[in-house]
């Protein structure tokens, strides 16, 4: 493995990263997309968008926007009211509830609040992943440790959660989510609860992941980290998409505040 | 899958569960074994009643065909024949008038009598009859109509004997008896469904986020089931072994002659273990599906 970080990287350095392949099919499309909860609130309407594979795309917007919704969507956890969510060609509203842990599987996916388990190691917390999906796979250590090393944290294996910093928390999530060679990564506000340094850290992981051919979603309000990155930005407000950018900034010049 | 490791998954998690949630499992391990004991007892209560009533039936199953006297001894013998090929009949013995006042005179006490009749030329006024053993007691009234007709009857209103009160008010309590023990075990197993439901609904809760994990990095809901039916099992079938254990020592303590307490034999007794860990596999594993069954709706 040649991609290695350190857990806080020096600011603004951007990672490379792999340019999107317009000419291949789509590995994401929401077409005229809406979604309704059961109490009436609209979370997004007609929102329409196309991502092609190896792309970098911020979901940008204020709390309420729409923005976990559209991940919500994407692994399935809601069905679109309206319109269609697909996912490398699959309707995932045709898709069988018995056939959900395949799409699963082809995502990796991290969340604001880590969902670590406590009472299991780094180690064993990243080889759940495969032993509850996988349990009769070899080289699981290999695995586990190959995931650990992209991230930074070979060196605490045996560490429990709650004795890393929130920071290290969240590449430990991060490397969970890698151990299945994901082509769809999905981060809900992955540096919302982290400090500037560490946060930044975490989007320097996401761009190395994409450099590594992985398609990277990333619902954030951190506007530093989105210009700095200079990325496609889908920008959320009151739950329809006003802008879709590529190399785009948090706010256009006029816009107010998301 | 290779299932081999699933497995050794499956059954640590499933002992890792019952040790984390070492209160909740044991609370629910405790009402489980009582309310199996319950369901156990009733269950031996009824069958005790069962074989008790049986006995009963068995003695009021019994016909009495008085024969007249002008008949000949091969005409019974036929009558007896044709009685004793009916189905519900499970055996017929002829009673000569000898026999009969012999009967008489040891159950009755009425050897004197007989004698001072006999000596005095009067004869033995005691008919021959026709003991039927009937299979089923709802049989004695049809048999009893159907030999009522014969003209080989001895005559007069009293042709047939048999315990006409005694045979509703058994076939009143049997029922009665299956029926509340039926009902019993009805209440009891519900009860024991919901106390495992709520524990597996509880160490659900505890695992919640363990779940929601496993959800989304893509494992398929059997697999999140399986620790948790594998949890309801155990605790189902340690509970039937306890309640098993204390019913046969309770059994034991308080049986004599070879038979358990209650008359209960050890075959029933033996039955009784086996349907309580049946029954305490399959209430752990479905209250365990009914309880995951929320958790794994999203």
């Amino acid at each position: 493995m040649s991609i290695s970080t350190s857990p806080a990287p020096p600011r603004p350095q951007v990672a490379e990263t792999t340019r999107p392949v317009r000419h291949e099919p789509p590995i994401i499309v929401f077409q005229n997309v809406s979604k309704t909860y059961h109490n009436g609130a609209a979370a997004i309407r007609d929102v329409s968008f196309t991502i092609p594979p190896r792309d970098f795309v911020f979901v940008v917007g204020a709390s309420g926007a729409g923005k976990s919704t559209i991940i919500r969507l994407l692994i399935r956890e809601e069905t679109a009211t309206k319109g269609h969510v697909l996912v490398e060609g699959q309707d995932l509203a045709r898709l069988r509830r018995r056939h959900l842990p395949r799409l699963r599987r082809k995502m990796g996916i991290v969340f604001q609040d880590f969902k670590l388990l406590p009472n299991l190691t780094v180690a064993q917390n990243v080889a759940f992943a495969i032993q509850v999906t996988d349990p009769g796979r070899s080289h699981l250590k290999e695995k586990v440790g190959e995931a650990l090393y992209i991230v930074g944290l070979e060196d605490k294996l045996n560490t429990f959660p709650t004795e890393l910093s929130g920071g290290e928390q969240q590449r430990v999530a991060i490397a969970r989510a890698l151990v299945h060679r994901p082509r769809i990564f999905l981060a809900d506000e992955p540096t919302g609860n982290l400090d500037p340094d560490a946060g930044w850290g975490i989007v320097q992981l996401l761009l190395q992941i994409n450099h590594r051919g992985a398609t990277v979603v990333m619902a954030t309000h951190n506007r530093e980290v989105v210009d700095l990155c200079r990325r496609r930005v889908l920008a959320m407000e009151g739950g329809c998409l006003i802008r879709d950018e590529q190399e785009g900034q948090y706010l256009k010049d006029g816009e107010a505040n998301l | 899958m290779n299932p081999v490791p699933a497995l050794r998954f499956v059954v640590r998690v499933a002992l890792q569960n019952i040790v984390r949630n070492r209160g909740i499992a044991f609370a629910s391990l405790l009402t489980v074994t009582l309310t199996l004991l319950g369901a156990g007892a009733a269950v031996g209560v009824v069958f005790a009643l069962d074989k008790v009533l049986q006995q009963e039936e068995s003695q009021a199953s019994v016909l009495k065909v008085f024969m007249a006297d002008h008949i000949s001894f091969a005409s019974a013998l036929n009558l007896e024949h044709t009685l004793a090929s009916e189905p519900s009949v499970q055996s017929a013995s002829f009673e000569n008038k000898d026999q009969a006042a012999a009967q008489a005179s040891s159950t009755l006490g009425l050897g004197g009598a007989l004698h001072i009749l006999e000596t005095s030329g009067g004869g033995n006024p005691l008919p021959a009859s026709i003991n039927l053993h009937l299979k089923n007691i709802a049989a004695v009234t049809a048999i009893n109509n159907q030999v009522s007709t014969s003209d080989l009857l001895f005559p007069g209103p009293h042709q047939t004997d048999y315990n006409k009160d005694v045979i509703p008010r058994v076939e009143h309590y049997i029922l009665a008896a299956q029926l509340g023990g039926a009902i019993l075990v009805a209440v009891v197993g519900a009860v024991a469904l919901v106390i495992i439901t709520i524990s597996v609904r509880t160490a659900a809760f505890v695992r919640r986020q363990e779940i929601e994990i496993m959800k989304l990095v893509g494992a398929t809901d059997w697999f999140v089931r399986w620790p948790f039916i594998l949890e309801g099992l155990i605790l189902g079938v340690i509970s039937a072994l306890l309640a098993s254990g204390v019913l046969l020592g309770v059994g034991v303590a308080f049986g004599s002659g070879g038979s358990l307490a209650l008359g209960v034999g050890v075959q029933l007794a033996v039955l009784i273990s086996l349907g309580l860990i049946l029954g305490g596999a399959v209430l752990g594993s479905f209250g365990s599906l009914v309880g995951i069954r929320r958790s794994l709706a999203t």
